[in-house]
């Protein structure tokens, strides 16, 4: 039993390992969030040690499996793969000086409606039916919030928790 | 023409209207009113105004205001080509919480993302700037596994590389359309200019649309997507040979018209390119 553990354990991790194989140790990564975490081990529900910014370059210093060990100055610490980006994320900024990307990670994001282009573009094609699923679409999309997510992740064992 | 010049004609016209009755012409909660839509009027147009004028310049790179105002569109289109979408809020739930946890691990977590089931039985799945994700009902039932989500994760992913690669939105970046457009553009006045404008704004989406249900990408895009796609797949957790199973029940399908990518690359070439793990 628990060799098969430990095998399903291996063949998760490389698999992983496989998909995050353009991280190397010695090369750098970029935070793409508001807020990246940094762990005291590669564990989802380990210590926070530390929390970068938007667009931060960090250093790798250490790869397992999906998780990295990243350095970024003084700061230090454990952060899963899928939360980094290869390249630099865009750095456009909105009315509030937020990344215009990265403010919409946040759980306080509100709906977007069709742009009123779009919508004039619809009524021009005599497409006012799509336009009217697309905004009913949205509220459904909109209804599945960041929290939502972040527990569908958890429960299913996927992201982080695997 | 900007938003001002826009009311003020329409203000104008509004005051100097010959035969409107007396108490119209000083109804001015009528006049306002008026004025207001003249208002939404000129900032819809010079919205699509200046994407297109943006586009025309052959931008450097589409910003996410922009790729919105396309995207929407976009998606205007591949909604009213294929029956609309699904209302049933348990399906678009899931189809939501899987694109959305794929989503939350690319390398665009902070976009719109949106996933919907569109009400078609033909078997495919599209992509739209700025976030818009559909999958037919007719794959969606494909890929409907009782015990996993692997299968419906991995065409999803496919879908999400699409746009964090902003594929669709390098056929404009290009430079691949409406030169004679932009030509127009830049010679007429500021009124024919916004007709010019809009006309091309249409060409663009036109021609994103063209590419998803007729030429399709060309086949190394495809490729980069499946490869990206299963990549994001995997590090979110789902199975690394769930977008080979996929397209090799689609394969078996062959026979059937409605059975494959009809604008995807031939599928034998695309299963052969995936890593040999998975």
């Amino acid at each position: 039993m628990k060799t098969s553990v430990l095998l399903i354990c291996t063949v998760t991790a490389l698999s992983a390992a496989t998909a995050l194989a353009a991280f190397t140790r010695g090369g750098n990564a970029y935070t793409k969030r508001v807020e990246t975490v940094l762990r005291a081990e590669p564990r989802s529900l380990s210590e926070t040690v530390a929390r970068l910014g938007y667009a931060r370059t960090v250093r790798i210093e250490e790869v397992r499996g999906p998780w990295l060990r990243v350095r970024d100055g003084d700061q230090s610490g454990w952060v899963f793969g899928g939360n980094l980006a290869e390249e630099p994320p865009s750095e456009t900024r909105g009315l509030d000086g937020l990344p215009l990307e990265a403010s919409k990670t946040t759980a306080t994001a509100a709906a977007r409606p069709l742009t009123p282009a779009a919508k004039d573009y619809a009524e021009r094609k005599g497409a006012t039916n799509a336009e009217a699923d697309l905004e009913w679409l949205g509220a459904q999309s909109t209804a599945v919030t960041p929290e939502d997510v972040q527990a569908f992740l958890e429960a299913e064992k996927k992201g982080e928790f695997q | 023409m900007t938003t001002t010049r826009i009311a003020t004609t329409v203000l104008l016209a509004a005051v100097v209207l010959g035969g409107t009755p007396l108490h119209a012409q000083f109804n001015l909660g009528k006049l306002r009113e008026t004025v207001d839509q003249a208002k939404a009027a000129a900032a819809k147009a010079k919205e699509a105004a200046d994407s297109a004028a943006k586009i025309a310049k052959g931008v450097a790179g589409i910003g996410v205001e922009e790729e919105y105002v396309i995207g929407d569109s976009v998606a205007v289109e591949v909604v009213s080509r294929h029956g609309g979408v699904v209302r049933d809020e348990a399906i678009q739930r899931r189809v939501n919480l899987i694109g959305k946890a794929l989503a939350y691990y690319s390398s665009r977590p902070g976009i719109d993302w949106r996933f919907g089931v569109l009400a078609s039985d033909s078997v495919n799945a599209f992509s739209a700037p700025g976030g818009f994700v559909f999958i037919t009902r007719g794959l969606y039932e494909l890929v409907d596994d009782n015990d996993n989500d692997d299968a419906l994760a991995a065409v999803l992913a496919h879908e999400i590389a699409h746009i964090t690669e902003r594929h669709a939105l390098k056929i404009i970046e290009r430079g691949e359309l409406l030169s004679g457009a932009g030509d127009f553009a830049q010679r007429s006045s500021d009124l024919r200019r916004t007709d010019a404008e809009l006309r091309q704004f249409d060409l663009s989406v036109e021609e994103i649309i063209s590419t998803l249900f007729e030429k399709g990408f060309d086949p190394q895009t495809e490729y980069a997507a499946d490869l990206k796609g299963r990549e994001l797949a995997v590090t979110t957790g789902y199975a690394p040979g769930a977008l080979r199973k996929v397209l090799t029940r689609l394969q078996q399908r062959s026979g059937d018209p409605k059975a494959v990518f009809s604008t995807h690359p031939p599928l034998a070439e695309r299963i052969r390119r995936l890593p040999a793990d998975g």
